[in-house]
């Protein structure tokens, strides 16, 4: 059984930080493995502990800086990886779920997966789109938001618990192939360990180009561009109450009478 | 010349450190505070395989070389130096075992460590017997083919929550010469006679454990014997260069962790209408904390990056290294409470668990005059045992 994993970065912006043009400054960002890839992975590794002949492939879309996170992904237990970047995309200023969907889905044809499993969104731009987008690409079954998986490998079946709003949940039998997009949550991502660091520098990381997964770099068809970037103006402030509900009730009581709340 | 760490060893650094800041900070103090070993906090690093780190991958470690390790050390000890001491000494007396220790030892003592399963101590100061250690007086004697060992044990790391101690014992006082007639011996913490008294009340470093060890008519099985009969203190030495580079890499560790603090609390807490960061008198402070944070790192690795790569200059470098890098996290740690004022005199900030800390990295693995005595030996041309 071959499990793909998408794996990306995200990036944290500090508190504080300055705008320069179309971009924040490089000094107020920091990169890390999206959190919602983390459990996308930890589950896959897991499927590997739990049953025979399981082979993790991850899947990135990023420069060569992405690396760092798809090693931390081959640390934790994924098998090999393969990231594809292109001068051509290194000039869009964001990258689209359908775009991203339609590069992940050309080396999907290429592995054959019989489960794909993805975060349910990216922390930085949270889009919450390219796992379900990937699935209509690929023509896979689908379930978005899992947060609790059963994987019936002989019978090519997961039995997924979808997460919907209002505490709602969905149980929803899936027949694989199929895509999951991964909630946080559903299980307790581990920390690589030092062996696991150790044996993921000589895992295969495949550099692929456009054109090595067969897309036309002309054809890319991005259908989203960075037309500005600001912060917003700050308009009212947050008063923080601090400590356990028997300090801050009557402290929330106070500031609500004083600003003209009263019952 | 490369000064840049490898993408390998940003990896450990970066992974510690999202360990130590989740797992370990938020129960430092309240360990510090009850003088507890952290049990709970010790079975998260053996599953991420901390506790093996240099253990060779063949016994179920990670097999890292003294300078990975001391990169794990020095994130530890950035977040936490007592817990970070649980976790960086659960493998002490390992490397003696490494080094000279049969297939079977190996097997036996090694594999438990690594998996978390067992905690290893070294037992070599004694109530009499501080940084003199050529004068050791417990005695281990053959008796059939047990050794027999009587005598107590001082400051033991681990000493009452340890599985087996590599022990520094006299086998042979008649022998010539003052560094002979020492051995090393492996005692299981179930044999009878054998008892370990919790020393509590130390300044810092309160997570870790720290134990008397007392030796009555324990007898051990002949096999127990590390290396070399009578070739115990030689076997010793070899690896205190090791050892003060690990310690060196704690100094570095704690000057890291109070500067970052530091930073942070100056950048936080405001006096006459700004934040303090924008007096230039505490602006110095930081340059100086960090500047020195930055040269005791660098000896430190160097020191450690001599263990494998240039052995005929690790000596005076391991003594230098130990002496600056714990020089300067008593110097830091105190700038970083002064920053912090009176809310640095407190435990609510970490700075003042670090100000207490730091102390024991000037005294233990040989003491600052110790250190100093070796470089100037060293610089003299004389060597260690002349």
């Amino acid at each position: 059984m071959k499990i793909l994993v998408t794996v990306s970065e995200s990036v944290d912006v500090d508190d504080d930080f300055e705008v320069s043009e179309m971009a924040i400054d490089e000094r107020y960002l920091t990169y890390d493995l999206n959190e919602w890839d983390d459990y996308a992975i930890e589950e896959a590794v897991q499927i590997g502990e739990e049953i025979d002949d399981v082979e993790v492939v991850t899947v990135t879309i990023g420069p060569e800086r992405t690396e760092e996170v798809i090693r931390q992904a081959l640390a934790k237990g994924a098998d090999r990886a393969v990231r594809v970047w292109d001068d051509a995309l290194e000039e869009a200023s964001v990258l689209d779920p359908a775009t991203k969907a339609r590069l992940v889905a050309a080396v999907a044809r290429e592995e054959e997966p019989d489960l794909v499993l993805t975060g349910v969104q990216s922390g930085d731009y949270s889009f919450g789109a390219t796992g379900v987008a990937l699935a209509a690409e690929m023509d896979y079954e689908w379930a978005a938001v899992v947060n609790n998986l059963d994987l019936d490998a002989e019978a090519g079946v997961a039995s997924v618990h979808r997460e919907l709003e209002g505490g709602v949940e969905e149980l929803s039998d899936v027949e694989l192939p199929a895509v999951l997009t991964i909630q946080t949550g559903i299980n307790d991502p581990r920390y690589a360990s030092l062996r696991g660091i150790r044996q993921a520098q000589s895992k295969p990381l495949d550099v692929k180009t456009l054109g090595d997964v067969g897309v036309d770099a002309d054809d890319l068809r991005l259908s989203l561009s960075l037309s500005s970037l600001y912060e917003p103006e700050t308009e009212g402030e947050a008063t923080l109450l601090e400590g356990g509900p028997d300090e801050t009730a009557g402290e929330l009581a106070e500031l609500l009478r004083e600003r003209g709340v009263d019952a | 010349m490369d000064y840049g760490l490898t993408d390998e060893q940003q990896q450990i650094r970066d992974e510690i450190r999202r360990f130590a800041e989740n797992e370990v900070a938020p129960v430092a103090s309240e360990y510090d505070r009850a003088e507890k070993y952290p049990h709970d906090v010790m079975d998260e690093a053996a599953k991420m395989g901390l506790l093996g780190a240099n253990i060779p991958v063949e016994y179920g470690g990670a097999g890292y070389s003294t300078l990975e390790t001391a990169l794990i050390t020095e994130e530890l000890f950035a977040v936490d130096p007592g817990i970070g001491l649980c976790i960086t000494s659960a493998a002490f007396g390992a490397e003696a075992l490494i080094g000279f220790g049969t297939e079977e030892q190996k097997e036996e003592y090694l594999e438990p460590v690594a998996r978390g399963d067992a905690i290893m101590g070294t037992a070599i100061s004694e109530p009499d017997v501080g940084s003199d250690v050529s004068s050791v007086a417990t005695r281990a004697e053959k008796d059939g083919d047990e050794w027999v060992i009587n005598g107590s044990k001082m400051w033991i790391t681990n000493g009452s929550v340890g599985d087996y101690f590599v022990v520094l014992v006299q086998t042979d006082p008649e022998a010539a010469g003052r560094y002979n007639g020492f051995s090393q011996i492996i005692v299981e913490a179930d044999r009878d006679g054998f008892t370990a008294e919790k020393i509590t009340g130390k300044m810092g470093i309160r997570a870790s454990d720290t134990a008397e060890l007392l030796f009555d008519d324990v007898r051990v099985p002949e096999e127990n014997l590390v290396g070399n009969r009578g070739g115990g203190f030689l076997q010793l030495m070899q690896f205190f260069d090791e050892t003060r580079t690990a310690v060196a890499a704690q100094g570095v560790g704690i000057a890291k962790g109070a500067t970052e603090r530091a930073l942070e609390y100056a950048q936080e807490r405001e006096q006459f209408g700004q934040s303090i960061s924008e007096f230039q008198a505490i602006q110095h402070k930081l340059a100086d904390m960090h500047t020195r944070t930055e040269a005791a790192r660098q000896l430190t690795y160097k020191s450690a990056w001599s263990v494998d790569e240039a052995e005929d200059q690790l000596t005076m470098l391991a003594s230098m290294a130990k002496e600056f890098a714990s020089r300067v996290a008593v110097d830091v740690a105190d700038e970083a409470v002064q920053i912090h004022g009176g809310a640095g005199f407190v435990d609510d900030f970490d700075v003042e668990r670090f100000y207490r800390d730091a102390k024991i990295t000037q005294i233990y693995e040989g003491t600052t005059e110790v250190q100093k005595n070796i470089i100037g030996r060293e610089l003299l041309g004389k060597g260690t045992f002349s």
